[in-house]
């Protein structure tokens, strides 16, 4: 009978020892979770095909913050996407690339981003996961081709480790590293402003703001709309065409004429921090972007019919409006250490200006 | 008794293990035989010689060729009722490379009257995000700014262009829509359906012909339109001329 049993475990573990080599069980990276905040709709399933763990979103946030990703080493994702910015370009109308060239759009905020289904100020871009491509390979920004980069990370002990524990085996390829990113920047999520707050009941606005959110909600909120302060589509708010960028917006993706010149609607959280505004970044103040729509706005065929004939503020309207946008400031977003540069082992490379 | 339990004990434990490693049952039914597709490049039957050979077109435009790469996908062996097969591999043909243009596939015996498959990659794979092997954007068919794969690409030099180098360019895509450039290809076996028997070893070769690319139903000049890149009116008309390049060359069978 001993002997029976004895047998009978030996075989078992014999047989769990096959399983465990045959399924690359020693691997086993920490799940997580994307956290959806209270009252806030669905999010779109970004990560249908990329499971999120701790391990893939750690080697997301190392080649986020690597210069490497660029040809000449210097413009790493987050020389243009500043985490005390939430994460645009602060304080450029475009952004620094390659050979002292500039984007053609103003870098647009890393937020929230698993709760819109397009990306790019024209939408042209439809997953998460193939976002990294462009500015990677755009010859105005980080300049450099894919196989390029790979050669790189290849060449990288740390990366090999990294690989290794967020996909199972040190295999480097564009499709481990473009989830990768989609982790890390999927996973920014900014739901704790003082208007987040005031919403959990945590904190309360002051006169002015609570009249700001009023005016808010009765003049932006249609496009701007809460909990995310955009309704992810695209208008014409009747800005002139930029001379030298010639940017027709959502046109040059869907061919239709009837897009010519829309752009999408920005979200509005932490936009005291994002100056400047606007898809080229034209307007530099919350102020004048408000001015914009009270006075500047050009009518045009494809202008959006809320804004033919502009949006009265008065002068205490917009005043309050401006404080109450500033309590969409998150900053414990922006300073997030999750989110920043990883430290230690990385070399890190950042083109500052 | 005891023993007895224990017998049976080991007996449900080998049994669990073995079972796992059945072969499935269709594959235990049906015999199989290799076939090789080969996607043989030309232009009006002459054979590609990247960069340094010069063609001309209907219109008698002279053209170079660097680049030519196109995708296969769904393909398909189809024949009555039983004998079908459907690949759910993802195939870049690039004239740059051999090895790219021989598509070898294990076939049930059967009776089969066509090669069936896709030009191009159908829309879920253009919307699903960072894909890989044949669908790796490092392959440079895919578009980064307005996402979606190019599902052929034709380039190469000609006197007639007036763009920068005399060079003409047709990257084709777009899958959704009114300009979605997506070709379903039927091509019949010519003559009788070809049956694929036991032992036998097969090569089939597909012609993929350029000169379809200029015209029928829609007539493109390099003189008027050297660069195609953006999906779109001009990309649904030349992707309605190529969607005639193949034809079904030659079947080959070694008994």
């Amino acid at each position: 009978m001993k002997f029976g049993i004895v047998i009978l475990i030996i075989c078992f573990v014999a047989f769990s020892a096959f399983l465990l080599n045959s399924h690359e069980a020693h691997w086993q990276p920490t799940p997580l979770k994307l956290e959806v905040p209270k009252g806030w709709p669905k999010p779109y399933d970004i990560f249908a095909n990329n499971p999120l763990t701790e391990e893939g979103f750690q080697l997301g946030r190392q080649l986020f913050y690597d210069g490497q990703l660029s040809k000449d080493g210097n413009f790493s994702c987050a020389s243009c996407h500043q985490q005390f910015a939430a994460f645009v370009s602060f304080d450029h109308d475009l952004s620094h690339g390659f050979n002292d060239q500039f984007s053609t759009r103003n870098a647009p905020g890393l937020q929230n981003l698993a709760w819109v289904p397009l990306y790019h100020w024209d939408g042209g871009v439809n997953h998460i996961e193939m976002q990294a491509l462009s500015p990677l390979t755009a010859p105005n920004e980080m300049a450099e081709n894919i196989d390029s980069v790979l050669l790189k990370l290849r060449g990288s002990a740390l990366y090999k480790k990294m690989f290794k524990k967020a996909f199972g085996s040190d295999s480097i390829n564009s499709q481990r590293m473009l989830k990768a990113l989609a982790q890390f920047v999927g996973t920014l999520v900014s739901a704790d402003s003082k208007y987040d707050k005031v919403k959990r009941g945590e904190d309360s606005f002051n006169p002015a703001e609570a009249h700001g959110y009023q005016v808010f909600k009765s003049k932006c909120a249609t496009c701007h709309t809460e909990p995310l302060f955009t309704d992810k589509s695209f208008r014409n708010t009747g800005l002139p065409v930029n001379d030298f960028l010639k940017d027709y917006g959502r046109m040059r993706i869907t061919t239709e004429p009837s897009d010519l010149l829309k752009f999408r609607v920005p979200s509005l959280r932490n936009v005291a921090v994002t100056q400047p505004y606007l898809h080229d970044g034209r307007l530099y103040s919350v102020g004048q972007v408000i001015e914009h729509y009270r006075a500047g706005v050009q009518q045009s065929p494809t202008l959006d019919s809320s804004l033919r004939n502009g949006i009265e503020f008065t002068r205490l309207e917009k005043y309050d409006l401006i404080q109450f946008l500033s309590t969409l400031t998150d900053t414990s977003f922006l300073k997030n250490k999750r989110f920043s540069a990883p430290t230690g082992e990385m070399i890190q490379q950042n083109h500052t200006h | 008794m005891m023993k007895h339990k224990f017998v049976s004990t080991l007996l449900i434990f080998f049994f669990l293990v073995t079972s796992s490693f059945q072969i499935p049952p269709q594959q235990q039914s049906l015999e199989f035989a290799p076939v090789k597709i080969v996607f043989k490049n030309c232009v009006k039957g002459a054979n590609i010689v990247l960069y340094d050979s010069s063609y001309v077109n209907p219109f008698g435009e002279e053209f170079t060729i660097n680049k030519f790469r196109y995708y296969v996908s769904n393909l398909a062996l189809k024949g009555h009722g039983k004998n079908f097969l459907r690949s759910n591999d993802f195939y870049l043909i690039d004239e740059k490379n051999p090895e790219s243009q021989e598509i070898e596939l294990e076939v049930p015996t059967g009776k089969y009257l066509s090669i069936n498959f896709l030009l191009g990659v159908d829309s879920l794979h253009n919307v699903s995000g960072a894909q890989s092997g044949a669908l790796d954007p490092i392959n440079d068919m895919f578009w980064t700014w307005n996402t979606g794969y190019v599902m052929a690409k034709l380039e190469g030099n000609s006197p007639s262009s007036t763009i920068v180098n005399h060079k003409y360019e047709f990257h084709i895509g777009g899958f959704s829509g009114k300009y979605n450039v997506l070709k379903n290809i039927e091509l019949k076996f010519p003559g009788k359906p070809f049956i694929l028997k036991n032992k036998m070893s097969v090569e089939i070769v597909v012609e993929a012909d350029i000169n379809t690319w200029w015209q029928n139903p829609t007539d493109i000049k390099i003189a008027d339109r050297p660069a195609i890149n953006s999906p779109g009116i001009h990309a649904l008309e030349i992707s309605n001329n190529y969607a005639k390049m193949f034809t079904i060359k030659s079947v080959t069978c070694q008994p």
